[in-house]
This record gives C-alpha cells, structure tokens and sequence, in this order.
C-alpha cells in the first residue's frame, strides 16, 4: 500500500511540476541596446528639454496618497500640481505589484513577469536581473549621464550597480522598520545637493511607506507624518532645482486597504506620478489638470482615477524622449501626449514615430500582425491618431505576454491525470465505494469545479466554511439519529469555527472592520491574557505521568512568550503595562544593555536561542524513544505540542489566541470521533483535510500573493541570511494553521496502533485523491483561462499556492516529517 | 369514574412517540392505524404560490428590494396560507381540525420569539456579527414566518410530533445553498446582504411545503 501511494505521489508532484515549466517559462526579450532609426541625424542633434533629471520612487505611493483631499499629506506638492509647475497622472502599474517586476517595468517598459513576483521574495536569485535587457539608466549611462542611486536595493540586483557614479542600497526585508530605512537615503540629500554638478541623475527609492502598509494597513495612524516627510524632501530637492532639471514622484505600485499588494485590485494597481519643473508652467496643463484644484475628492474613491490616466511604462518612452535617449527596445510604453508640446514640433513627430516603430518590432517579436507600418505612415503626423494605434498596440502586447511552452504543459497535464486515475482507483479498491470515498471525491469536485471561477479561487474561504457548516450540522443531525445526541461536542466545535471566521479579513474582496484580531489589538490586555493562557494550554496537554515533556514544553513555552512580548514591544504593538516591566527585566538581563534599544537588541540572541532549544529537544526526544529510555507513543504527543509551540513562535500575536480554539475544538472533535465513528481513520483524515484548508485562511492567507507573511519569516536572522532557512521559516509560518491540523489526526490514529503502515496510508489516501482531483482542475483551468484577464492577478497565484502546499504539507510535513515520527513513535 | 374514562377516550392525541400510539388498547380501536396519527394530504392544496408572489414582488416590483416592506406582507398571507391551504390538507387522527384562533396569534408571537434562536443559528452559520444586525434580524423573521405554518402545527400537537422537523430544516437548507451567489463579483445590487439569503429561505420553504407530504 505505502508503495503505491508513493509512487501517485511522485507522480502527481512530478506532473505539476512539469506542468509549471511549461506554464511559467521565461519571457521572450528583444537582446541588445536600441539606437535611433528614423531621422538619425535630427535626433542625435537635438537639444533634449531637460539636463538633469531627478527620479524619486516611493514605494506603494498608491494615488490617493499624493492627490486625495482627505488622505494626502503632500501639501507642496499639491501647491505645485496647482500653478501648473507640476503634472500629476495615475499610472496603472501591471499586476503583480511587487516591487521587482513593477521596477523591471519602470526601467525597461516591459510587461513583467509573472515568475518575477516569486522571484521578488527570493531576493538573491540571479536569473530576474536585467543587466542584458535594454531599460532608460542603461541608455542614460551610454550617452554619458553620471547617475547616482540610493534606496531600495533591488535596483542594484537589477542593475550593474557599476553605472551608478556613487550607490548605497537599503535592504527592505525588514518591513518593521520604517524610519531608519528612510533616514538612510534622506541623509544622502545634502551631500548631493552640495555636489550637483557632478551628476545628472539621481535615482531615490523610499521604502517606508510600503512598511507602515504591511505593518498597519492604508489608513495607519504612521501615514500621515510619513505623507510630510516625504513632502518635505521633495521640497528639498525641488527648492534646490533649476528650470533644466525635471523631477519625477512616483509610486511602483499602490496598496488594497489593508496594505497589502501584488494582485490586481484598484488599489494595487493605481500608482501616483507626479513630473514636476519650473519649467512645465510655461506649457498647457493636461487637460484633466487644467480645472481641478488639488488635493481633489472623487465621487467614487474606491477607483482610485486621479486626473489623467496612463500606463505606468509610458513613462519610459517619455523619459527617453524628454532626454533625448533612444526608447528602449522591449518597452511596450507610448509617449505620454502631455509631454510632445516640449520638444520641437519636428523632433517631437521624429520621436513619435521612432515610438511607433519600436512598438511595432515588439509586437512583431510576439507574433502581433495587423497594424500599420511606420513608413506607410503618411507623412504628415496626424498626432492623436498615431497615439490612438499606439494604444491599441500597447494593449495587445500587454494581453500576450507570454509563451507558453505547451509541450510540458500536456507531458505534465497527462501524468498528473495518470497520478489522478491512478489514486481513484486507488482509493475504490481501498476503500470500497463507500461514504468517506464519496465525500472525499465531494469535496474534490466542489473545490475543483470552483477553480474555474476567478471570483470562488479569490473566496475560496466562503467555499470551506460552507463545507464545515454541513458538515457539522449533518454530523449532528447523524448522531441526534443513532441516539446519541451528541450536542455540546458539537456546538463546542460550531462554535469554535464561527470564532474563527470572524478572527481574520481573508478572501480579496471585502474587508470587515470588526474582526477579531483588530479588536484584540486594541485590547492590549486581553490579547495578551489570552496569548499567555493559549502557551499554557498547549504546554499543560496530557502532561500527567511525563515529567520530561512537562519542563520542556514549559521551557519552550517561556521562550516563546517573551520572544513574542518582546517582538510585540519593538513593532510598537501595545503591550499591558506589568508585562512591559516584565518584558524588559528579562531582556536586560538576557543581553546587560539598559536603554532603550534593548528590546531591538534581545530579538535575535532570543530567537537564536528558541531555535537551538527547540532542535535540541527534538533530538534528545529522539535519542530516548530510539534507547527505549522513555514510554513508547510519546514520541509523537510531545513533538505535536513542540511543534504547536514553534508554529505559535512563529504566528502573528493577534492570531495566537487562534490556537486556544483549535484546542477547545481538538478536545471537542476527539470523542465525536471517538464515539460517533469510531476512531475511523478516513473520517479523521477528512476532518483534518477540511480544517487545514478552512483555519488557512481564516489565519489571514488567500489565494494571493499579496498575503504572503513575510514579517514571520525572519525570526532571529542577521544581515546575512540563509536563503532556504528564510524559505522554511516563511513556509512554516504561512501554512502555521494547516500544520497544526496536519498534526490532528496523530494522537487519535496513531496511539496503540499495531498496523503502523496502513493507518499511515489510511491517513494520506483521501488527501493525496483530494490533492489529485484538484489539481486536474486546477491545471484545466489555468490552460483553458490562459487568456482570461486575470490569469496572472488570480489564477497563477493559486497555482503556486497548490503546488506550494503539494510539496510542503504534503510531501514534505506529509512524509518526510510524519514518517520518521511514527516509525520511531 | 366512568364518565372520566369516556372522556380519556374521546381525547385524540396526536403523538407519533410510539410509546403512546401503539398502546395495545389503541391499537385495537384505530382502525387506520397503518396511517400515522397526523400527517399533511398529498395535495396540491399545499403548495404556497403565494411565496412566488412574494418573490416575483421582491425582486422584480419594490424597488431596492424592501426587505421590511416583503415582511409585512408576508405575515397575513401565511396566516391566510395556514387557514385556507396548509390547516385543511392536515389531518389529524382521521380528521381535520378547525383553525384555534387564539393559537393563530400565540404562533405569531412563537415566531417573534423563534427569530431569536434563528438569528444566532445565522450567525453560527456565518452572518456578520458586529454589522448589519438588523437586516440580519429580519432575515432571521422571515425565516421563523416561513416556517409559520409549521410551527403552528407543533403548538398544536403539543410539541409531541416530528413530521414537521422537514419544513424547518428545507427552509434551513434554502438559505445555506443561497449564499453561494454572495461571493461572485458579478457586482449585482441583489448580491448584498440578506438579500440572497432572503430569496433562498422562500425558494427553500416553496419546494419544503410542497414536497413535504411526499418525502
């Protein structure tokens, strides 16, 4: 049985895998530099607008930040939108809106890739640079711009930082600290300012804004001061600009509401740009511009549609145009109409034209037909006509990508259906045609066929939480049949999910203001009271007759609790006030500094410990079952609470009283299982399936990439990080709750069992059926959507997602982790 | 002494507990004992058209779907629907009973009250919490009205029948399959809470009240 099932597990991951080398290939690009084409000789010789040119990037700048009446500290800059000495646009910036693709649109113009937004997390991968790609600073470092850069370092992992004069990078991994990620690049400022003749582009990326978003949502109450600052270093520089430099605010993407981005939602995708010179007065204003006094109000905020609308890599096209560089061969931009009345009326047909030409040989490149070539173009430049083909060339670029390389998409599609008719099969000669078969295939079916709607994939949760309502009220309505009447086990778990329902925002498309874990925040005490009584009730699981298991877990336990206070205290979370004394005596003890920044100083020596505990134990705890030293079956009771202990070590506080009603429920479900279907080891399976999936995204996980927990994934690392500990620590982290409900089943199957193998595989077979079936649909729905407009925004992100827990809690917390356990259990 | 033995017998009780209804004397006397001693008449008589008038009114006449306004004219029209339809296709030991006026209004006050129970089974089952209470409330007085005619009959079987488990538990069912629409962007004005909920705790009592008998 067990090597059957390995093999349709192999098989199945295998498939997917396949599937997604062929779905996510890497993107087709135009090599080498562009020059100019058409009239050579005009444009070399012409007098570009402008001299210097200052670019300000502020992460996550979302529109409303910098033109809204009631959301925008940008005072100055509203001044300047208002006597016209500053052009304001909302760029629509492409999804994903992360920081690395939205940069590689930026600088190249592309469309970006969906692979980048993977690739935005696991920063040190070498393949997402575009040293051979064409982008503006290239063409600037090749005609002779010294340009200078300081900010975000993805930039210079995009970037040869060599054509950077003078360079410092901030790393932004840190996403609680959003003060001195600033102050290191506006400390930079006056020295600039002082050597100003010895650049000509200074590139800034502030990072700030982007963590007060993560940390505490679109209206935190950091916003505001934030908006000034940078209010106040535009004003800065710009004091200090004369009429030939060009300034240029802009954000690389927005934010949803809860400070979140990388999907596709207003929010996300509406970026503020901001082109801002003295000399911009002496020319019309864009029209939208021309009547509004800014800061604006919009009749329906939610849109995010400040003044003009644009494509955010038009920017690239006009940069070029504006200092006379060529445009970028992969650029997919269009010259931003506002901007021709600059250039000389020839030099500005010149430059539109080279516009058209470069679109056209990108769109060629992608096997676009259809459009007009350039030379068939009369000659007589009929402006808003050629931007108007300009624009539809854009559009049919953006929509096509991609290439897919249909090869490994069937190979993989085909084995991963073998994997699926394979483990069906499976499962009938298992487990006869029988109820749990049925259900299994059930819900398969619902969460399959759900893949096919954009909208049930964003609310999967809703999906979930509707399986658990039937599936308790007709375990009720069984056991109210058999006589039983089991009502308060019931309840008890009813009641339980309900709580959960409501700790969390989840899903992408409605956002509640009374959830628990908001409220709890504003309830320092409380959170914290239940925090401590969750370590406690974990720790105190059956204890009796274990004294080892007893002191460890209560060691750990500690550790976590003041790791946690401390964590809380130093991203500013409030925190009672005896624990505050408590918190700190231990930490002062724990590293001998006494100020202020001994909170900032404990976290990592803390962490580092737990971890070293925390493997320490794990491994003693093996010794002594392997010498017979300690009471068989224990191994496995005391590594589930360990692990509960590591997995709440690493949950965001407001989600660990989270795990004090999964307890409640665990005590709750055991009899129900117990008695109603005798220890059944399918039913437990399918009840351990169903909260996994359920409590992973009532813990605040979607199906999108925006809600990645990134702030939990660097717990007790330095600088200098190891890649694959983060990636295990962020894996860990995100699928905390799942985890815990993996581990469900163990104690109920597990103890006194003589069969080891065949519950295990008893165990697995509905999941891996579950897991197969989906998947089939899932894959189904990604080829036959692949034109769908959210095929990037929602559909791939839930493919990383299946193929992220096909590996992690599958294959991996699945085998590799529950296997070793129970053999030596 | 024999006078209150005539008067045992002439009560009819309605019981399906079997403990009552297969009392060896009983069973001699009953003489359609195979029938059950209450049950609704396979009739079309039952089923409530009026819930599709309603619906056709709520959906396609009031405008921005006047929740409170469908209440209203729900109430008198179940009571109707009870009186002319739903009391006289119910037969009682062998026959029908008249309508207990007095009960008509203390089962109307029963569901005022059974909204409350029904309001924090909505809630367990996932309705906000914090927000929108009223409009949960109502959908919560819809569902106990819908279930008027019901729940009139157990008042007057004395709590001591089961058959009429099934109308609550349709009505149930017709509001959970209805919120699978809630989550669709199709942007609808109809997609906002309760309205679904509403539509499918009708469409869940039509086919419950009609099909009921049968099942």
């Amino acid at each position: 049985m067990l090597k059957k099932l390995l093999v349709l597990l192999i098989l199945q991951v295998g498939g997917v895998f396949i599937f997604l080398s062929g779905f996510f290939p890497q993107k087709n690009v135009l090599a080498g530099n562009a020059a100019y084409e058409i009239n050579t000789k005009l444009q070399e010789n012409a007098t570009p607008p402008f001299k210097k040119l200052v670019f300000v990037v502020i992460d996550a700048l979302r529109s409303d930040f910098i033109f809204d009446e009631a959301n925008s500290g940008f005072s100055f800059v509203h001044s300047k939108l208002n006597t016209g000495e500053a052009w304001g646009f909302t760029a629509y910036s492409n999804p994903p809106t992360v920081t690395l693709p939205r940069l590689k649109g930026i600088t190249t113009g592309s469309t970006p890739n969906f692979l980048d937004a993977i690739l935005n997390v696991a920063e040190d991968d070498s393949s997402s640079n575009i040293k051979d790609q064409d982008s503006w600073p290239m063409q600037f470092h090749n005609h002779g711009y010294k340009m200078r850069f300081f900010g975000d370092d993805t930039w210079l992992k995009l970037l040869p930082p060599t054509i950077f004069d003078e360079y410092e990078g901030t790393n932004s991994f840190f996403v609680s600290d959003f003060q001195q990620v600033d102050l290191n690049v506006t400390r930079h400022i006056p020295h600039q300012l002082k050597t100003k003749n010895e650049w000509d582009v200074l590139i800034l990326h502030y990072l700030g804004l982007d963590h007060i978003g993560h940390k505490g949502g679109a209206s935190s109450i950091f916003m505001p001061d934030k908006h000034k600052e940078m209010d106040g270093v535009i004003e800065t520089l710009y004091k200090d600009m004369d009429k030939d430099t060009l300034m240029v605010v802009m954000g690389d993407h927005g934010m949803n509401d809860v400070g979140n981005h990388g999907g596709s939602s207003a929010g996300e995708t509406s970026a503020g740009l901001v082109f801002l010179s003295k000399k911009l007065s002496k020319f019309a204003k864009p029209s939208l511009q021309k009547d509004t006094k800014l800061p604006m109000s919009l009749d329906d905020p939610s849109t995010y549609k400040y003044l003009t609308i644009i494509q955010q890599m038009d920017l690239v096209p006009t940069i070029a145009a504006l200092f006379n560089v060529p445009v970028p061969r992969n650029s997919a931009g269009v010259l931003i109409p506002e901007f021709i009345q600059l250039l000389n009326t020839k030099v500005g047909d010149t430059k539109l034209l080279e516009n058209y030409k470069q679109l056209l040989e990108v769109a060629k490149m992608q096997d676009i037909e259809g459009f007009l070539d350039e030379d068939r173009i009369s000659k007589k430049v009929d402006q808003s006509k050629i931007i108007q083909t300009m624009k539809q060339i854009q559009q049919t670029i953006i929509r096509n990508a991609t290439d897919y390389n249909y090869d490994n998409i069937f190979i993989g599609y085909g084995v991963l259906v073998l994997a699926t008719i394979g483990s069906v099969v499976f499962g009938i000669s298992v487990m006869g045609i029988s109820v749990p078969l049925s259900i299994t295939l059930g819900i398969a079916a619902l969460i399959g066929f759900s893949c096919f709607g954009s909208s049930f994939v964003e609310e999967e949760h809703q999906l979930w939480w509707w399986i658990i309502t039937i599936s308790i009220s007709s375990s009720y309505i069984i056991s109210l049949i058999s006589g039983r009447g089991q009502f308060w086990p019931h309840f008890i778990v009813f009641f339980g999910v309900r709580l959960i329902r409501g700790w969390n925002n989840t899903g992408q498309q409605t956002v509640y203001n009374y959830v628990i874990s908001q409220q709890l925040q504003q309830e320092p005490a409380i959170l914290w009271a239940l925090n401590i009584w969750t370590v406690f009730v974990v720790c105190i699981r059956d204890f009796k007759g274990n004294p080892v298991s007893f002191i460890s877990s209560f060691t750990l336990g500690m550790m976590v609790m003041t790791y946690k206070m401390s964590w809380a205290i130093v991203n500013k979370e409030g925190m009672p006030e005896y624990l505050l004394d408590i918190t700190r005596k231990y930490c002062v003890i724990y590293t001998g500094f006494n100020d202020e920044s001994v909170f900032d100083q404990a976290l990592i020596p803390m962490a580092t410990l737990f971890f070293r505990c925390f493997a320490s134990i794990t491994v003693i705890k093996f010794i002594a079952t392997a010498l017979k030293m300690q009471k068989s079956n224990t191994l496995m009771n005391d590594m589930t609470k360990y692990i509960t202990l590591l997995l709440i070590f690493l949950s965001p506080s407001a989600n660990i009283p989270q795990y004090l009603v999964f307890e409640l429920m665990r005590y709750a479900i055991t009899p129900i299982m117990k008695k109603q279907y005798s220890t059944s080891v399918y039913a437990v399976s399918l009840v351990s399936l169903v909260l996994q999936n359920f409590t992973f995204f009532q813990f605040g996980g979607t199906n999108s990439i925006a809600t990645i927990d990134l702030a939990n994934a660097y717990h007790g690392v330095s600088e200098n990080y190891n890649i694959y500990l983060i990636g295990v620590m962020m894996a860990v982290a995100n699928f905390a709750p799942a985890i815990y409900w993996a581990m469900f089943p163990w104690a109920i199957i597990y103890n006194r069992c003589d069969k080891k193998g065949t519950t295990f595989g008893k165990n697995k077979l509905p999941i891996l059926i579950f897991s197969c079936v989906v998947g089939c649909c899932l894959l189904a729905a990604c080829v036959a959507l692949r034109y769908h407009l959210f095929i990037w925004s929602v559909f791939s992100p839930k493919l990383c997602y299946y193929a992220g827990w096909a590996i992690f809690m599958n294959v991996i917390m699945g085998y590799l982790v529950e296997g070793p356990l129970l053999m030596f259990n | 002494m024999s006078k209150k033995n005539k008067n045992v017998k002439k009560r009819v009780t309605f019981s399906d507990d079997t403990t009552i209804s297969s009392h060896p004397t009983h069973k001699k006397k009953d003489s359609n004992y195979d029938r059950p001693p209450v049950y609704v008449r396979k009739t079309l008589t039952t089923v409530p058209f009026h819930l599709l008038g309603l619906l056709y009114y709520y959906v396609k006449i009031s405008n921005n779907y006047e929740t409170l306004m469908l209440l209203l004219t729900l109430i008198p029209m179940q009571i109707a629907y009870l009186v002319f339809q739903f009391n006289r296709s119910t037969i009682y030991g062998n026959k029908r009973l008249k309508v207990n006026i007095p009960l008509l209004f203390i089962t109307a006050g029963g569901s005022v009250l059974l909204s409350v129970p029904a309001m924090i089974i909505i809630i367990l089952f996932g309705a906000p919490f914090v927000e929108h209470l009223f409009q949960t409330w109502l959908l919560a007085l819809h569902a106990s009205f819908l279930a008027y005619p019901a729940l009139y009959s157990v008042f007057n079987c004395d709590f001591k029948v089961g058959l009429w488990k099934k109308y609550f538990i349709a009505i149930m069912i017709g509001g959970w399959l209805s919120c699978v629409v809630i989550p669709l962007d199709w942007d609808r004005d109809w997609q906002v809470w309760p309205i679904p909920v509403v539509i499918g705790t009708y469409l869940g009592a039509f086919v419950g009240y009609s099909v009921a008998a049968y099942i």
